[in-house]
């Protein structure tokens, strides 16, 4: 029977049926053969799932970097690192780079990321002499911090699945995200041969200061989002909201370039984004309680601990999964679907939950930047009119990064697990 | 037919965008309430949530009836048109007969426990269940409209 329902569901995931349904589908021929009776219990699973004041940070945190987006901040944040990194060599790729870590605290999501930095830079990047696949992969690479650094709306997704603190999630992810951010840049100055770029301006103390201060509200955002979760002033559904309230007032009054109409827009485009994620987090939840009555995260935990590996060998090979698994399913999904096949096992060798949620998120970021699914390569192709293969050729170097800050951080756990220890102890 | 489903639509945008306000306004309220007034309202929280429960059943409904669900497209767009057709036919079944099965099954879900009050707000519990069948039922409507639209298409189209 077991096999029926991992089957049918990769087979209606492959066959296009929404990820959702698939998984709806599979627990419907499961229990139609077994016992039918279980049917009844359907439509209780689906209410369960949507049922949670916790999950409601989620489509607050989306509606707050949708409101950000709207806002027009992005100019802020590429005009502060151009004041930071702009002068250098490849001085406009490693402001791509550093604009995507800002934001990234912004947003919460690589997607919007990808959308905003790129349909500003990839145009200046090519007209300065970059090579368009370069400026392209660099866009998207670097998105994937999105995800990593936080706000974080895969982090708060993981912290809703595998119940754990959303403030320790977030500040998990503080170091490896910024671990990403500084390796890409390193790679950057070791592979990218600058294109023509403009003599660097001569910048005096009084402009810096005012670039500064003009984009300091926007750069504040994530520590008052992060900071209230972690020092307990709200639940993470309330920062998220608080995000929203903020990111209003700044669009409205500081950037003014915020409307009624698009605040509009970035509700009802929130409603569909989040009821998306919902349906699949509803009825993961039935697909899962039907594996609970197989003993299938059981049986995972005993073969994982069977191997003998020890606790970083067996997170080695599920980094390896996880990667692998990214390509081929949106991060949600594979959120919902990996957290409690995995968790179980990863606890029983002593794997801290945080830790292995960072490491989820920080290999599923990859998994939106390679084909086939990639969301940020999608994104992307229609930013920069390049076919995904071009885009994925150009970014594939920079994912290195990503890729030694995912081993880094398996092997040595101090880099995820040092701040939420210190802070929220 | 369709004419009433683009409308049915745009309602169902304005409402969903209308609920995710109210939401968000009942959360900055209360927590502004809780750090200049020291009080609250009782059973904020759970009106909150239970509009968000219908946000996300009815959302979803929508989303299918924009064809937005996500999804790996890898086979279907590797196909040739009418073998797509097919595909995108069956699947259109398959939600439809989902939901369905999950809008009979309601009904006695619905009327067992049902009338328990919820614990803060002491809504009667099926105000908020109520959004299961009627996301379901929705999302049947949109599968229905879509699979006779791209039964009438033309072969060539």
């Amino acid at each position: 029977m077991i096999f029926l329902l991992l089957a049918s569901l990769l087979a209606l995931i492959a066959l296009g049926v929404p990820i959702a349904y698939s998984l709806g589908v599979s627990v419907l021929l499961y229990v139609s053969l077994t016992d039918p009776q279980l049917i009844l219990v359907l439509p209780l699973r689906l209410f369960a799932g949507f049922d949670s004041y916790a999950l409601m940070s989620l489509p607050l945190f989306i509606l707050m970097g949708q409101v950000m987006n709207s806002a027009q901040i992005t100019s802020r944040l590429i005009d502060f690192s151009m004041l930071v990194a702009g002068r250098f060599r490849s001085g406009l790729a490693l402001v791509n780079v550093l604009a995507s870590m800002l934001f990234g605290g912004i947003s919460g999501s690589s997607a919007s990321d990808t959308a905003s930095i790129g349909s500003v830079l990839i145009p200046e990047m090519e007209r300065r002499g970059y090579r368009k696949e370069v400026a392209a992969g660099i866009t998207v690479a670097s998105s994937t911090m999105g995800m990593v650094i936080p706000p974080s709306i895969p982090m708060v997704l993981y912290a809703v699945v595998a119940q754990q603190s959303v403030g320790k999630l977030f500040l998990g992810g503080v170091f490896p995200g910024i671990m990403v951010g500084l390796l890409q840049m390193a790679l950057v100055r070791l592979l990218v041969q600058g294109g023509s770029e403009k003599a660097p301006e001569r910048v005096t103390l009084a402009s810096a200061a005012n670039r500064t201060l003009r984009s300091l509200p926007v750069l504040l955002m994530p520590v008052v989002v992060v900071g209230s979760v972690v020092f307990g002033i709200a639940t993470a559904t309330e920062s998220a909201a608080l995000g929203v309230f903020y990111a209003g007032v700044a669009g409205f009054a500081l950037t003014r370039a915020l409307r009624i109409r698009t605040f509009w827009e970035c509700l009802r485009s929130t409603t569909l984004t989040s009821a998306k994620i919902m349906i699949v987090i509803a009825l993961s939840q039935a697909y899962i309680w039907v594996l609970a009555l197989e003993r299938v995260p059981e049986a995972i935990a005993g073969f994982v601990v069977d191997l003998g590996l020890g606790a970083t060998g067996t997170l080695l090979l599920v980094d390896v999964i996880i990667l692998a698994a990214g390509t081929v399913i949106d991060v949600s999904p594979a959120i919902l679907l990996l957290t409690p096949v995995f968790a179980p096992a990863l606890q029983d060798l002593g794997v801290s939950p945080i830790l292995f949620g960072v490491l989820l998120v920080t290999g599923l970021a990859v998994g939106a930047c390679t084909p086939p699914v990639g969301t940020c390569l999608n994104v992307c192709a229609a930013v920069a009119g390049l076919d995904i293969g071009r885009i994925f050729r150009g970014a594939a170097p920079f994912l290195a990064a990503n890729a030694a800050t995912l081993a880094l951080t398996t092997v040595f756990p101090e880099i995820a697990l040092w701040l939420p220890e210190r802070l929220m102890p | 037919m369709q004419g009433f489903e683009r409308r049915l639509t745009a309602v169902l945008e304005t409402a969903l965008a209308a609920g995710m306000l109210g939401i968000l306004l009942i959360i900055v309220v209360l927590v502004a309430m809780r750090y200049l007034f020291h009080s609250g309202m009782v059973g904020a929280n759970e009106i909150a949530t239970v509009a968000f429960v219908y946000l996300s059943s009815i959302g979803s409904a929508v989303a299918v009836g924009r064809q937005e669900h996500i999804s790996v497209d890898v086979l279907p767009r590797k196909l040739d048109r009418r073998r797509a057709k097919v595909l995108r036919a069956g699947s259109l079944i398959l939600v439809g007969l989902l939901n369905a099965v999950i809008v009979a099954c309601c009904f006695r879900w619905i009327l067992t426990t049902g009338h328990t009050p919820m614990p803060t707000s002491q809504i009667p519990r099926y105000m908020a269940q109520a959004s299961i069948p009627l996301g379901c039922g929705i999302a049947v409507f949109y599968c229905c409209v879509q699979l006779s639209a791209l039964l009438r298409e033309e072969p060539g189209a």
